[in-house]
């Protein structure tokens, strides 16, 4: 077969490859040899012909991170946006700690501070250097478009002519971050560099790299969560024209009891000259699988399971304002379950990595949100030590959670090691969806304590999942008590991955719903009753229990969020249209978001979204445009999960296999979405995920409005609804 | 087996099983990578390019049965360093998040244009109903193909 490489691909000395795709802005000079790159720090990079590189740590799967984060250290250094070059940062756990693998909607948040200050240091530096060079105070000179202007004599030197000298400065003791008056790009609507790629198709995701003497690897793999492989035969596999290779994926398990587990599943390997010969050949494979635990388990053996669970777990481990033995007043109890199905992430961009294992060293290029963790783990699969294994972070094509969790990336050092040629590992979309990793199935139990006049006392709330456990904070100012969760009894069906807000999503919904249940009870208007419950709130929420959370939670912030979508949407104004309204009020980490969602509800049980009004608080808004995308994408994502899904399992098997039975919400399905941003000079927070809890509860307490009915469980069926 | 093929006005010869889709041709063949593998199946959308006047799923079209009609994928639509204006559109309504369907859905709204050079939103709809993104960019979409009809006129 004759072979067109497009790329331009070269070799570096010492073994390492570099890939370069030709892209119009991204053609870089090389630089001068004489004149060495000046890192300030682990940012940025400013060399002598004046470029300037933004480091980006953080991972970009489209919530627009690298954008915003670009933004702030164009602001701090004084460059223009345009000129920023923007680099993904190689996994380095020692270099970034925490401020690299990208999850929990927390990238602006944590790096906020440490960003400003480094590009604020070597604007510093950048200024003494020029005044040295003047011999005059650096205080009178001022710094903006990447050079350091005297505005006495109108003279400037470029950033790239003081590198030399800067290069040899230390950092001023005191450093003093612009103010908000001085921002050219913080809190603009931007259209982020990355528009400029993905519209000519030339965004750098790693399913497009290519490299010299490259196998395309596709696996089938054991379709059993705790399966392995009995038997193969690869020979109808072999006599695929283009196929290379057949190769037996031993299944793995790295660090399993924690949440992020690495490991591969079992399987066999084609590996061909193209990905479409790897597809024929996986079709050609003869398999026999040992189907393990879950042979017989269906997804809705769960919920028995699960109860089962709850009811002997009887003590509170948790309580707030004497939650337990308020709760023992009772008159009467209200109690619910709410059901959560499994869920795939569903990511545009299927599941894909290169790996090159040269015996001792190791390179690989991913789209992952966890470079860090990927190479602490890769160190522990392979024996090699981590400074022996480079991770090339690639933006994706969609991560939610899900490339989160590394086994696509063992799977092509586990490939690349044998054949010690570099392999990408190409999953189908049908992989994606029968044999990845899930949002977990869970239930969760309310019970309210009502007083003799039908008023609420105190709530209970009892979560039942496998992993990992904990609720998220609580805004009201009502007693409740939490008990402790407990696992699925005969472990995990299908195994856990991350998914947009993660548990989050299935506390807001039950507990965003339960309020509305126990307000109808009450005979109090769902918003009157939270509203009231937010004024008898401790007004500030310490969360440092939640380390990952941190800050402390404003409730009155929230409450803020909740007027202003009353008042945007019209909540509570008489209408005869057929639509009715459902709110929702969230906390995500230190973010709030409150939704109110108008839906019509048809005879035949068919619901229509018509429109969803959304007010975020998220501290000082960066990039008001990315901000508003978070959340019209944050819904269109809740909504597919109430009116499309799930993921299902038969016998141990996932039943959805492509996008035609794991359907998502569709162009002609998305409502009017209006999203309101709370003007704030507060820190900015985070919005990838947000926004999401708070869909379902607001669209099933409007249809509860509409119809009477109260739907515990999503997605919603037509049949439970027809009148 | 060798083919000929037009692809964004060049005249190029592949060496290929013919069953193979072109969707891979294009990706693993060419090296012309804009051009999105989703689901293989036709269920998504992200394959989108342009069989003569047409949209197409390339990740279904054997590469035998491309005949002798031009294909234009997203690589080819612009004019040299100027943008197509739906590709202007994509930018200035900041469409889109992670940008891997945008090749597909861009494709697609060019072929809509040609048909309906002032769609009303039903017919937005309708063209890209089968084109799915994860993200929730569908929005911004709508809004994009309404300010390519300014630019266009």
């Amino acid at each position: 077969m004759k072979r067109r490489h497009f790329f331009r691909v070269s070799s570096l000395a010492g073994g390492g490859l570099l890939l370069s795709t030709c892209i119009p802005f991204g053609c870089q000079t090389r630089p001068d040899p004489l004149q060495p790159d000046w890192e300030p720090n682990f940012f940025l990079r400013i060399r002598s012909d004046n470029r300037v590189t933004f480091i980006c740590s953080r991972a970009e799967m489209g919530q627009g991170t690298s954008t915003g984060l670009s933004m702030i250290a164009a602001d701090e250094l004084g460059v223009p946006l345009e000129d920023l070059s923007i680099e993904f940062a190689d996994g380095d756990a020692h270099r970034y700690g925490d401020l690299q693998d990208t999850g929990g909607s927390n990238g602006l948040r944590m790096l906020w501070d440490p960003l400003r200050e480094a590009a604020a240091t070597a604007r510093e530096i950048l200024r003494e250097a020029a005044a040295q060079k003047w011999e005059i105070s650096r205080e009178q000179l001022i710094v903006e478009n990447a050079q350091v202007t005297d505005p006495e004599t109108g003279k400037s030197f470029a950033f790239g002519e003081l590198v030399g000298l800067a290069s040899t400065l230390s950092a001023p003791r005191e450093i003093r971050l612009k103010d908000p008056s001085e921002y050219r790009y913080i809190g603009q609507p931007i259209s982020g560099y990355k528009n400029q790629l993905i519209v000519r198709g030339q965004q750098d995701y790693s399913i497009n790299i290519q490299l010299p003497d490259m196998l395309y690897a596709v696996i089938e793999r054991c379709p059993y969560g705790e399966g392995t492989l009995q038997s193969f035969s690869a020979d109808a596999a072999r006599a695929v024209p283009g196929v290379v290779e057949v190769i037996e994926m031993t299944g793995s398990e790295i660090n399993p009891s924690f949440d992020y587990k690495g490991g591969v599943r079992a399987g066999v390997a084609v590996l061909a000259d193209n990905t479409w010969a790897a597809m024929q050949g996986k079709k050609a494979l003869e398999i026999s699988w040992e189907p393990g635990p879950n042979a017989e388990r269906n997804d809705t053996d769960l919920i028995r399971e699960l109860e089962k669970s709850r009811e002997e777990s009887r003590t509170p481990s948790f309580e707030l304002q004497d939650g337990n033995s308020v709760f023992d007043r009772a008159s009467s109890i209200l109690e619910a379950t709410y059901e959560s199905p499994f869920q795939a992430n569903a990511c545009m961009e299927p599941l894909n990595a290169v790996a090159y294992h040269l015996g001792n060293r190791l390179e690989v290029w991913v789209g992952s949100q966890a470079p860090s963790l990927d190479r602490e783990y890769l160190s522990e699969y392979t024996g090699l030590p981590q400074a022996a294994i480079t991770v090339h972070n690639h933006p994706m094509g969609g991560g939610f959670g899900r490339r989160f969790f590394c086994d696509y990336v063992e799977e092509a050092v586990f490939l690349s090691e044998k054949v010690r040629r570099p392999v990408k590992v190409m999953w189908t979309r049908e992989d994606t969806f029968t044999t990845s990793k899930y949002h977990p199935f869970r239930t969760e139990h309310w019970r309210a304590a009502m007083d003799q006049n039908g008023q609420p006392l105190a709530l209970a709330y009892h979560g039942v999942v496998s992993r990992p456990s904990g609720y998220r904070p609580f805004p009201y100012g009502i007693p409740v008590a939490f008990y402790p969760f407990v696992p699925y009894q005969a472990g995990d069906l299908l195994p856990r991955a991350s998914w947009r807000s993660v548990f989050a999503h299935p506390w807001g919904l039950s507990r965003e719903s339960f309020l509305d249940e126990v307000a109808h009870r009450a005979g109090i208007d769902p918003v009157e009753f939270r509203l009231q419950l937010l004024d008898r709130a401790e007004p500030v929420i310490d969360q440092k229990s939640l380390p990952w959370v941190g800050d402390d939670l404003y409730v009155q912030r929230l409450r803020k969020t909740l007027e202003l979508a009353v008042e945007h949407s019209g909540y509570g104004q008489p209408r005869t249209d057929g639509i009715f309204q459902g709110v929702s009020a969230i906390c995500y980490n230190t973010t709030y978001c409150s939704q109110v969602a108008d839906v019509s509800v048809s005879k035949e049980g068919a619901v229509t979204v018509h429109k969803v009004t959304a007010v975020i608080d998220c501290g000082l808004a960066v990039n008001p445009s990315q901000v508003k995308a978070q959340v019209e994408g944050s819904i269109i994502w809740g909504l597919s999960a109430v009116l499309k899904g799930p993921i299902t399992v038969k016998n141990g098997l996932v039943q959805e296999r492509n996008y035609d039975t794991y359907d998502l919400l569709r162009i002609s399905e998305t409502p009017d979405i209006e999203v309101y941003i709370v003007a704030s000079d507060a820190a900015p927070t985070g919005t990838g995920e947000p926004a999401v809890p708070g869909v379902a509860p607001a669209v099933l307490n409007a249809i509860f409005a509409a119809t009477g009915k109260r739907i515990r469980k999503i997605p919603v069926r037509r049949e439970d609804l027809m009148a | 087996m060798t083919t000929r093929l037009t692809i964004n006005e060049k005249q190029i010869t592949v060496d290929a099983d013919p069953e193979m889709p072109l969707l891979w041709v294009l990706r693993d063949l060419l090296g012309l990578s804009g051009t999105k593998y989703g689901c293989g199946a036709g269920h998504c959308g992200a394959c989108t390019v342009h069989l003569g006047a047409e949209a197409v799923r390339s990740c279904t079209l054997p590469l035998s049965a491309v005949g002798d009609r031009p294909v234009t994928t997203i690589e080819g639509i612009g004019d040299g360093e100027t943008l197509h204006p739906v590709q202007q559109a994509w930018i200035s309504e900041d469409v889109p998040q992670c940008g891997y369907c945008q090749s597909g859905q861009i494709m697609q709204a060019i072929v809509l244009l040609q048909q309906h050079p002032n769609p009303s939103e039903e017919a937005i709809n309708r063209a890209m109903q089968g084109n799915l993104c994860r993200c929730g960019t569908y929005p911004r979409i709508k809004k994009a193909i309404q300010t390519a009809v300014k630019l266009n006129s």
